[in-house]
């Protein structure tokens, strides 16, 4: 019998709690067994099974023993026809039930399914059987991703069927930041064959900063098949008190491409980790990802490669900027299988420091069993802005502290320029922007303290 | 006692495989208790307090459980090993009064030539203790001490007692732990208030006992605006069983000083090789770790450059091929072991009257423009370089003409040379696991951090190698260069640490990783950890995997290269970085052995 390891002070992933969210669901047995194994697996898991990577994020500071998960999520709002200008189909999550939900005439049409777990086995067997059923992408030794399928209260399903190719944006947003309440959620993404879609995650809540602990926990697992194409971008902007943990993994089929562009601003503690397991002939992803942190906040974002087929690439980029106190890891690892010919696979991890008290740790790693590689490389700096560049900015009459906020946004634009909506992206700038001048007005404030 | 040539290539293949028959004057029971560690002290007749420090360290040893990761250690049997074997009475002052069968072990590394031709000093472990050592007088004379450090410790106590264990504490880790409870032997340098040590200050360690444990102790204290060049080689014979080498070094680099640590390391295939090697770098002080994890440059290269047991008459035509100061020697010894009889592409270098025709992967010193001289091989010389080829001097003359030469029996001098090292078998007899991480830091203001790690992953062979800089202090600048070639099955492991330390301020570092693998049974990981913790500090790390490039190969094939030429050729320039780093006897060995290892590995 292994012995059980729990997150400090987490009492609530227990066994009665799994058998009374599958009897709240009313889910079939077989999905009971899949939480109960997930909980197994979460109990004798490490916190970090990758031993590069055991020391470094202290996760004492949370108070899981505040924390209320909430039960089964019933309340779902009916699809309409009307979803937000230039998105294709939207589902809002708000604490415990979905709020919102639309669905474009077009999308409908094509067959798009955007739906709960619960509707999913009602509705679409076909898919509960190839997605419910069938193994997920997330690995299954990472302790968080099997904790919150354990535990989770809502499973969403987005599906493109094969062929289809959808040009507006999916929309997820997940509005969760009820003091002392931990949501914990599955998304499941699936596209058929040569299907091409671009989904949108938005995170976000204003919570207030009552000193409260709020949890978000939730998976997105991505199945690509061969020659699909998904753009997935995310904008996490969590309230104070927040701590997320963050887990998506895809499996990208035969000369599918992925694509990631994922933003983290808010929330006291991220802990994001991203899965890529290439695992057809010709599969790529490209990642993009970037945290600004201020305050005390720490965000821990890890990223898995793996190239499990012959002529798979990966174009892996992660960067951070961080002020005050804040700290961030940067974690990644390539890892080429022997099987795995011809790859071409680039990790990069930038930072930026902006204040003496902040604190970056990168740590790109590769593991290679095979070297017949096109490309196998990584590359990582870390400095303080480039004074070269302020000393440009304010020849061409720019004051300093804006030719700095300049070159800060611009460090992290390429995931900015990424974001499929014009709203979101604007929203996007705007919150970094904001970011960045509640660091100047925290920045004297924090080092007098 | 000197071989003569036709010794040497008749025992080419076991010459680094021999075991001696030593009757031991003393050694410990197998195993290690308490009494080891106290009887260990009683024989060295030490001051207290180094026995506290011994029992300290053996208690830890035991608190402290074994490293979960890196390499796969779950087969050392630590009481299988004995930890103190004492073959001679006392360190001897003349090589003459060194116990005979001793003797000819390092005759036939060939320590006293490399004393008297190229080295400052040298000290010559055998087993546990400090058999042999010498400084040239005149270094003697100005303050340099270098002798064993048991001898260190009974004759300067006051630096014992201010630095030994200040580096590495007995806490640091299980085998430094280990090290500190049974440590035996090993080098102790004093360099004086500024003085430069003109040569290599040079010391062999060797394991001959069958599960004999090798953990010496190696203490180097260079005082303000010094500066030494200390060079460490090894070998061991090939043993079935396991032997454990687990050694610690400590450099105190004070105040403006300037400290190069040059390690050559070959242990057999058997040996766990576990090192903790860390430096502090005072104020304003350099200090640099060049380490290679690959095959013996050193017992091998010193043998075969024995001048005087190598008749230069017996040679017919070397002379032609290589002309590089009193080194020409050794490698005109080599051509004539031309019964290999390969055909190989030559070319002529034409410079300064002199025409020298060497394999294209011949290094040659060049130096270009305002550039530092640099080795590099046949094939990168463009007429116009400036190129030292005159005998016994350093001078440079400009190529004049470059002509390749065709293939040719005559000029079999490489094969013919390597064959003498081929025969050692040293490059292929790495040890099985080496965990080593040469670590710099950087404690005073302007303190400059230089590490050069080279390791070379064979067939059974894990080489979990790395480096780490920690920046304790404002302004301190440092490089780290890693370069791993994996072969035959075997993994290469970099993992470094570069840590910025608040408060340190102002600081410049880099890291540089980059993995060749010869073929699809190895395996390359690469697991830099950089954290950084002051915000204007400018950090870059850069890593690569790769193979050899085929186009690169082709190329230099329709240049009339043979592929396994091509191949070394591409290995050596890989790891010139490290190559042009050494004192130039060593270059052209190393660069012999890789080709050597190159042609094992290419069917």
């Amino acid at each position: 019998m292994t012995e059980r390891i729990d997150l400090p002070g987490l009492g609530f992933a227990t066994e009665d709690l799994v058998r009374s969210l599958s009897r709240d669901l009313e889910e079939p047995d077989w999905l009971l067994e899949q939480r109960l194994a997930a909980l197994a697996r979460y109990a004798e898991s490490p916190i970090e099974r990758n031993r590069l990577w055991t020391t470094y994020v202290d996760l004492r500071p949370v108070r899981f023993a505040e924390i209320e998960p909430w039960g089964g999520v019933d309340s779902v709002a009916a699809p309409t026809a009307d979803p937000p200008p230039g998105a294709a189909a939207l589902l809002h999550v708000r604490d415990d039930a979905v709020v919102e939900r639309a669905l474009s005439a077009e999308a409908r049409d094509a067959g798009v399914f955007l739906g709960t777990f619960s509707e999913v086995l009602r509705e679409r067997p076909d898919l509960a059987g190839e997605l419910l059923a069938g193994e997920s992408p997330l690995p299954a030794d990472d302790k968080f991703g099997q904790l919150t399928v354990a535990l989770h209260a809502l499973g969403v399903v987005v599906h493109v069927p094969q062929g289809v190719s959808l040009a507006a944006p999916i929309v997820l947003r997940w509005s969760v930041g009820a003091a002392g309440r931990g949501l914990f959620a599955r998304t499941l993404v699936s596209l058929g064959r040569d299907a091409h879609a671009r989904i949108l995650e938005e995170q976000a809540e204003a919570a207030p900063a009552d000193g409260a602990q709020r949890l978000y926990a939730g998976t997105t697992e991505v199945r690509l098949g061969d020659g699909a194409t998904l753009d997935l971008a995310a904008e996490q902007d969590f309230g104070p008190g927040t701590v997320s943990f963050l887990n998506r993994a895809a499996s990208v089929g035969r000369d599918a491409t992925l694509r990631w562009a994922l933003a983290s601003v808010g929330g006291d503690l991220v802990k994001s980790r991203i899965d890529n397991d290439l695992v057809g002939r010709g599969a790529s992803v490209q990642q993009v990802e970037i945290g600004f942190g201020g305050g005390s906040q720490l965000f821990d974002l890890s990223s898995y490669t793996r190239h499990l087929a012959p002529d798979t690439t990966g174009d892996l980029l992660s960067k951070g900027v961080f002020q005050d106190r804040a700290r961030g890891y940067m974690k990644g690892l390539i890892a080429i299988d022997r099987l795995a010919t011809g790859t071409d696979s680039f990790l990069g991890e930038f930072g930026m420091l902006l204040s003496r008290k902040a604190r970056s740790v990168t740590i790109p790693s590769l593991e290679i069993d095979q070297p017949d590689v096109r490309r196998a490389a990584h590359s990582s700096s870390v400095g303080p802005i480039d004074e070269g560049q302020v000393f440009y900015a304010m020849s061409r009459g720019l004051p300093r502290d804006v030719a700095r906020k300049h070159i800060v946004l611009g460090f992290l634009e390429p995931v900015v320029a990424r974001i499929p909506l014009p709203e979101a992206q604007e929203r996007l700038r705007a919150l970094l922007d904001r970011k960045w001048d509640a660091g100047r007005e925290a920045g004297p404030a924090a080092s007098a303290a | 006692m000197a071989l003569t040539q036709r010794e040497i290539v008749a025992n080419d293949r076991s010459k680094f495989d021999f075991k001696d028959e030593i009757v031991y004057l003393r050694e410990t029971k197998r195993g290690l208790t308490r009494d080891t560690v106290e009887e260990i002290s009683r024989f060295k007749d030490e001051p207290e307090w180094m026995l506290k420090f011994r029992l300290r360290a053996y208690d830890h040893f035991l608190a402290r459980p074994m490293p979960t990761w890196g390499a796969d250690l779950s087969h050392i049997d630590f009481d299988r090993i004995v930890y103190y074997r004492k073959p001679s009475e006392r360190e001897e002052k003349s090589w003459d009064d060194v116990p005979e069968q001793i003797k000819a072990t390092f005759e036939r590394l060939g320590i006293p030539e490399a004393e008297r031709k190229f080295l400052s000093g040298v000290g010559a472990q055998y087993d546990s203790e400090v058999v042999y050592h010498s400084v040239r007088e005149e270094l003697t004379k100005i303050g340099v001490v270098f002798m064993g450090t048991d001898q260190g410790l009974k004759e300067y106590p006051e630096i014992f007692e201010k630095y030994f264990g200040t580096v590495v504490p007995p806490e640091d880790n299980k085998f430094a732990a280990l090290n500190s409870a049974v440590w035996s032997g090993g080098s102790f340098v004093y360099v004086p208030k500024g003085v430069e040590v003109p040569l290599p200050l040079q010391a062999y360690f060797r394991i001959n006992g069958e599960n004999t444990g090798q953990f010496e102790r190696t203490l180097i204290v260079v005082d303000e605006g010094a500066k030494v060049h200390y060079i460490e080689g090894c070998t061991a014979p090939i043993y079935a069983t396991d032997s454990l080498h687990a050694a610690v070094v400590e450099v105190i680099a004070l105040p403006g000083s300037k400290v190069r640590y040059t390690t050559i390391q070959n242990w057999s295939n058997d040996v766990y090789n576990l090192v903790t090697k860390r430096a502090h770098a005072h104020e304003n002080a350099t200090v640099e770790w060049i380490d290679a994890n690959t095959g013996c440059l050193t017992g091998d290269t010193l043998v075969a450059r024995g001048s005087d047991h190598v008749p230069i008459s017996a040679i017919r035509t070397g002379d032609q091929v290589v002309g590089l100061g009193s080194d020409l020697s050794l490698e005109l010894g080599r051509v004539t072991a031309t019964k290999e009889n390969r055909p190989q592409a030559v070319f002529e270098v034409e410079a300064g009257g002199r025409v020298v025709r060497a394999t294209p992967n011949h290094p040659f010193l060049v130096r270009r423009a305002q550039a530092a001289p640099m080795w590099l091989p046949v094939a990168s010389i463009v007429p116009g370089d400036l190129v030292a080829i005159a005998d016994g001097s350093t001078d440079f003359s400009p190529v004049s003409a470059m002509r390749y030469a065709g293939e040719q029996v005559t000029y079999d001098i490489e094969v013919a040379g390597t064959h003498n090292f081929v025969a050692n078998g040293v490059f292929v007899h790495n040890s099985r696991v080496t965990m080593k991480y040469p670590s710099i830091y950087l404690r005073g203001r302007g303190a400059t951090a230089d590490i050069i790690s080279v390791a070379v992953a064979g067939k059974g062979q894990h080489q979990d190698t790395g480096a780490k800089a920690v920046h304790l202090a404002p302004d301190t600048k440092s490089r780290i260069v890693s370069k791993s070639v994996s072969k035959d099955g075997g993994r290469a492991t970099y993992r470094g640490q570069l840590k910025v330390a608040p408060g340190a301020t102002n600081v410049v570092a880099s890291v540089r990783c980059d993995a060749l693998m010869l073929d699809d049974q190895s395996r390359s990981d690469t697991y830099p950890y950089i954290d950084i913790q002051e915000d204007d500090t400018h950090m870059s790390h850069e890593a690569t995997v790769g193979k050899i490039s085929q186009d690169q190969v082709f190329y230099l094939m329709s240049r009339g290269l043979t592929e396994n030429e091509a191949q070394n050729l591409i290995v050596q320039g890989f790891l010139e970085v490290f190559t042009k780093e050494l004192p130039m006897e060593y270059a052209i060995e190393f660069n012999r052995l890789v080709k050597l290892e190159m042609e094992g590995a290419l069917g």
